[in-house]
């Protein structure tokens, strides 16, 4: 399966999203967004499996995601 | 020793729940990161704790979470709100029963490139949303008012203020300082900005408040800063809470906020409006045959638990003076509102406030009849 973090515009943004995907039963980590992924500082959800799924339920939320991307093994 | 009563819960509320002070005693051992600022298990612990509590007063005011912002006060609500909403100019109105915390900014941001007007609040509701809509012109983008004066507890008819807003498409900011916790309130009422303190009537520590919007206005910064987001760019970030909640907040206030939000929901508002209410019925009755005592409430009105009162022969101050000696905490004077003091007639010396929380009881206002009725006869 894979892994995919999505970088959102905020803390705020990334919890919101982490407490509607788990509670659709999705998983759902939240962590600070890697250098060169963002402008700046800020959170992203790490999440596995479909990323069109997830894109789909923050789109349905209002939540804004401002990048993707697939990690590779050194981000376990 | 002498044993303190407090009736001046309008200024703050006193005692606290004790679920409030356990919750701030846990931000201290426990949440002692700084949330929103690292990726660490402090940091994320924290910023998730603060998060229920965004999302306790989202659901208590049907807001989205996001549109929540934490402010160390009502004024500071207030004054992001007002002077947001106004950053280009135009003209505001407001009504002639405000607390300075809304007067004193318009008033500033009349000396430059604003105008206002202040509509007369009666006790006809309907001649008073007349009263603000007759006030309207083209340049008008707002109305700011009082949910309910801290005065005299007055209610204002917010929801068909509200109405007249949106019939002209301008912002609704409304001042729920001395309705929140004790009125039912919700965005869906028609406000577009509620701004509150959180230490009144939701029962959290003091420096807390909140400002809560629909998001249909939009709010520009009044301060800009950290705020753990597009820290490479030099604009703030334009959205909320981030755009509004610069530097790091108040992790235990907030908590405790928590805590005092669910302490409201959990007794509910109407209940804890009925008990407030019947100990202001108690008090009002007890003094109904002292001819020395004025009390300012007209029965056609609608009123909070508050209830002012002077005692002939002394001026505000000094009854409460009296009170203080004697182990009554209320509040004497202009109350920070003096223009409501203007238009209520009882300026410059002000009034004495009786404002009961769900702490106080019968026996305690008893006393405080009793007490007034012996001042009474001695002045």
């Amino acid at each position: 399966m894979k892994t995919y973090l999505i970088a959102l515009t905020s803390i705020t943004y990334a919890m919101k999203a982490q407490k509607i995907l788990k509670s659709m039963g999705y998983y759902c980590e939240i962590q600070r967004t890697p250098k060169n992924f963002s402008t700046g500082c800020g959170y992203s959800i790490r999440v596995k499996g479909d990323l069109s799924e997830y894109l789909m339920i923050l789109k349905d939320n209002n939540i804004k995601y401002l990048n993707t991307m697939e990690m590779g093994a050194d981000f376990g | 020793m002498l044993t303190l009563v407090n009736f001046d819960n309008a200024a703050t509320t006193f005692p606290k729940p004790y679920s409030v002070k356990n919750s701030v005693d846990t931000a201290f051992t426990k949440f002692g990161g700084n949330p929103g600022r690292s990726g660490h298990i402090l940091s994320l612990n924290t910023a998730k704790a603060v998060y229920s509590t965004r999302e306790a007063c989202a659901d208590f005011f049907g807001a989205e979470p996001e549109n929540v912002v934490f402010t160390l006060n009502c004024t500071h609500a207030l004054n992001l709100a007002i002077k947001g909403i106004m950053s280009d100019g135009g003209h505001i109105i407001t009504s002639d029963l405000e607390h300075n915390s809304v007067i004193r900014p318009i008033y500033a941001l009349s000396k430059k490139d604003c105008a206002y007007s202040l509509a007369h609040v009666e006790a006809d509701d309907n001649k008073t949303v007349s009263n603000f809509e007759e006030l309207i012109n083209s340049n008008t983008k707002a109305i700011v008012c009082t949910l309910a004066s801290n005065v005299t507890g007055q209610i204002l008819p917010i929801k068909k203020i509200a109405e007249v807003c949106h019939k002209h498409n301008i912002c609704f900011i409304l001042d729920g300082a001395q309705g929140c916790g004790i009125l039912p309130l919700k965005l869906s009422d028609g406000v577009n900005i509620i701004c509150t303190a959180g230490h009144k009537g939701l029962y959290g520590p003091s420096g807390t408040g909140l400002l809560i919007t629909d998001g249909n206005f939009s709010i520009p910064s009044l301060i800009e800063g950290g705020t753990g987001s597009s820290s490479l760019e030099l604009d703030q970030p334009d959205f909320l809470p981030d755009s509004l909640e610069s530097g790091t907040v108040n992790t235990m206030g907030i908590l405790g906020l928590g805590a005092g939000v669910k302490f409201v929901s959990d007794n509910t508002v109407q209940k804890i409006f009925a008990h407030e209410d019947k100990l202001c019925r108690q008090f009002i009755s007890g003094l109904s045959n002292v001819p020395n005592v004025i009390i300012y409430r007209n029965p056609s009105c609608k009123y909070v638990p508050i209830v002012s009162f002077n005692i002939k022969g002394l001026i505000a101050n000094e009854t409460a003076q009296i009170l203080s000696d004697n182990g009554f905490c209320l509040r004497g004077g202009l109350h920070c509102s003096g223009l409501a003091h203007k238009s209520l007639g009882t300026a410059p010396d002000g009034t004495v406030r009786f404002a009961p929380s769900i702490f106080n009881n019968e026996i305690q206002t008893n006393s405080l009849i009793l007490l007034i009725k012996k001042i009474c006869q001695k002045y």
